[in-house]
């Protein structure tokens, strides 16, 4: 079995009376990236400082590869961050950046400045390379704070909220390095607000909510986890009375009437694979079908489900 | 390089990149101490040159004694010190009374005879109450007068009863046959005076003390070295500070949670943050030090011995700040406390108003601040004495505040 790269267990730490993570546990493959998604105040940045060593007293235990992440600071060698913060120093050059903070990693001093130069061109600011950051534009700037997480070649990367206030080209530009970088077997924890972000690059994803995990899996095996089905809005000329006499409530197939006026019907279904015998059955009864919409279960549907907020509140 | 070392570069860097305000913290107390300096300064050659004293006389005997005084007044360094009017009395008493002269030489009626006739007179001397220097010269210099002319008058009486037998007192109106058995007796009197008088056994020789190994160099007080180190440490205070107070910064824009995700370990980064503090503030010691050499040339003394004491009092404020920042709870609060602690720090520790002028119990409380003993350790060198104790004052005190922020201080970097 392989071994993975981390593993958090029972972590709790509470605030007072407030509790921040309890019992929160998680697990993570080598090249795996996982969404963690969750609400304002679901324990995501108290996960991210306990793993950064900025909070302690904590309970639990996170290994790094199996070996306890805080018993030896040169495990951190291993491992990137990626604040939610523009982490760097805005006065000095992209290029001065990564070298000061690659500088804290145990990586020799001529390996490191090639290792710059090549994240300066992954990252497309090769260009601006020794220009004041200051000078920079926001997606400029959140391409550069991913880039200096990646500056040691970790094999683990934390993302905390990457893409925050910045325009859809920089977001679709950071998502493509995440997207990279785990495809070339880093291992990367991305937290975010952003549902669609998650569908598009993770490829497990975590909910979280109120310091614990509620769920992980694929998009498919949440949706499996919480029941979610797909739903089928039916447009055309029939009356109400004849659509329920050709697909009787339950049907018995895993199709559901939510609801049915004349010419209209809203249906969930528990697979989509059963949707051409529905159409065939209300051909059959001579039911004029003038239009078909399928609408797939969303990770939003699937997270207000389970978290029963939005992750906008 | 190690992380420490790395972190104090990079603040270093990115001071020299913006520098204005560092700049500014040093040309403040250079100019400050330039006006001061300027207002106060006793002169170039180190003497207290007083502007000249405007003295009226009121010249009521108008006789050979009177013009003899007031023809005193024509000699160069006396012309230098005095600037003489002579009034009638009515006009005399105005101006003094509207303060518009220092002091007023009354010489009364009949002095010139009084003085033949070797009867008792009296210089009168009526004081502007405004003043308190300038009066006092004028008084010194008509007492002088009093005894001068005292002797010459007893000495010289028999000739002066002949010289106000003249009329007048012109080439013109004065004969050869009058004047020989004048300068006859003079001449006797001359060379019988001249067996006390010439040559005088005792002659004064005045001598300046010198520091040693300052032989031939002009010594004197230099005010700009009096106010300069007062100054020099407040602004250190103000330069240092920020330096500390990133730490609070750093905290709240996440760059600590990023650092401390890497190798590095709190102690390093508190470390690095005091000595980051230390290190701009010694380089603007430097500056300070040339600075004031060559403006205003101040004798720094030893400057081995100064610059250990710039140092260690960087130390200490470095080590102070860094403590500081552990109790502070954020930058905001940071920055709201740094500023009055310096000035409090400041105005007791004599880096506003001198040590000297402080009241008692300012002083002593002025004992407790970086500011007294950076100023007294400054002085002790420049004045060649020993600075010991307020180097291991500021030593042993700056270590205990490093102590106490290497403990607390890594709590504070938890987010």
């Amino acid at each position: 079995m392989q071994q993975k790269i981390l593993e958090i267990k029972n972590l709790g730490k509470s605030y007072g009376e407030t509790t921040a993570l309890a019992n929160f546990s998680l697990d993570l493959a080598p090249g795996e990236v996982l969404g963690l998604l969750g609400p304002n105040g679901a324990g995501k940045t108290t996960l991210i400082s306990i793993l950064s060593g900025t909070l302690r007293d904590f309970s639990g235990s996170v290994a790094f590869r199996g070996q306890d992440l805080f018993a030896d600071r040169r495990l951190k060698n291993r491992i990137g961050i990626v604040p939610q913060e523009m982490a760097f120093y805005e006065d000095l050059s992209a290029l001065e950046n990564l070298l000061f903070w690659g500088g804290l990693y145990d990586i020799p001093e001529k390996e490191l400045k090639r290792r710059a130069l090549e994240l300066l061109a992954v990252v497309e600011l090769s260009t601006r390379a020794r220009e004041p950051v200051k000078k920079f534009s926001g997606g400029m700037k959140r391409r550069l704070n991913v880039a200096i997480g990646l500056v040691h070649r970790p094999e683990l990367l934390l993302l905390d909220e990457p893409t925050v206030g910045i325009d859809v080209q920089a977001k679709v530009s950071i998502l493509d390095i995440i997207r990279e970088v785990g495809r070339k077997g880093t291992s990367v924890v991305f937290t975010t607000h952003q549902l669609a972000e998650v569908e598009q690059t993770c490829s497990r994803i975590a909910i979280m909510d109120q310091g614990k995990i509620l769920a992980t899996g694929t998009l498919a095996e949440l949706i499996r986890i919480v029941g979610e089905k797909e739903i089928v809005e039916v447009s055309g000329e029939f009356s109400a009375t004849a659509f329920s006499e050709a697909i009787p409530a339950p049907s018995g197939a895993g199709i559901e009437i939510l609801s049915v006026s004349d010419d209209f019907a809203m249906l969930a279904f528990a697979d989509s694979q059963d949707i051409p015998a529905m159409m065939q059955r209300l051909f059959a009864h001579r039911l004029h079908v003038a239009d078909l919409k399928i609408k797939s279960p969303s990770l939003e549907a699937v997270f207000l489900k389970m978290t029963g907020r939005s992750l906008r509140d | 390089m190690s992380r420490t070392t790395l972190i104090i570069g990079n603040d270093l860097r990115r001071r020299l990149r913006s520098p204005m305000a560092t700049i500014l913290f040093l040309v403040i107390p250079l100019a400050m101490t330039g006006l001061i300096g300027m207002i106060f300064d006793p002169g170039q050659d180190n003497r207290t040159k007083l502007p000249p004293i405007h003295l009226l006389v009121v010249d009521n005997d108008k006789d050979i004694a009177a013009k003899f005084l007031l023809g005193a007044f024509d000699q160069k360094e006396l012309k230098e010190m005095f600037q003489v009017t002579l009034v009638d009395a009515p006009a005399g008493e105005k101006l003094m009374q509207k303060g518009k002269a220092s002091a007023m030489l009354v010489i009364p009626e009949h002095f010139s005879a009084d003085l033949a006739d070797q009867k008792p007179s009296r210089l009168e001397v009526v004081k502007n109450p405004s003043e308190e220097f300038l009066p006092g010269v004028a008084e010194e210099f008509a007492a002088t007068m009093a005894v001068g002319f005292s002797a010459l008058a007893q000495v010289f009486a028999d000739e002066l009863r002949i010289i106000r037998g003249f009329r007048s007192l012109t080439l013109e109106s004065v004969t050869i046959a009058e004047m020989t058995p004048f300068l006859e007796m003079a001449r006797a009197k001359i060379i019988a005076l001249k067996t006390y008088l010439s040559p005088m056994l005792l002659k004064v020789k005045s001598v300046t003390t010198k520091k040693p190994g300052q032989e031939g160099k002009p010594l004197g007080f230099n005010i700009f070295s009096y106010i300069f180190p007062g100054m020099l440490i407040m602004f250190l205070l103000f330069i240092i500070e920020p330096s500390l107070r990133e730490i609070q910064n750093e905290r709240a824009d996440g760059k600590t949670r990023r650092m401390m995700f890497s190798p590095l370990s709190s102690l390093e980064l508190v470390t690095a943050r005091i000595f980051s503090g230390w290190l701009i503030g010694f380089l603007v010691c430097l500056l300070a030090m040339a600075a004031g050499m060559l403006l205003f040339g101040i004798d720094w003394g030893r400057p081995l011995l100064q610059l250990a004491l710039f140092a260690i009092a960087c130390f200490w404020c470095s080590a102070f700040f860094a403590m500081l920042n552990a109790f502070f709870r954020n930058k905001n609060q940071a920055g709201a406390f740094a500023s009055p602690i310096i000035l409090v720090f400041s105005a007791f520790g004599g880096s506003m108003l001198p040590l000297e002028q402080l009241p008692a119990g300012m002083r002593w409380v002025g004992k407790l601040t970086v500011n007294n003993w950076f100023i007294t350790g400054c002085r002790r060198i420049m004045d060649g004495a020993s600075p010991l104790l307020p180097l291991t004052l500021l030593a042993v005190t700056g270590l205990a505040f490093a102590a106490v922020a290497m403990i607390a201080l890594p709590r504070r970097l938890s987010v």
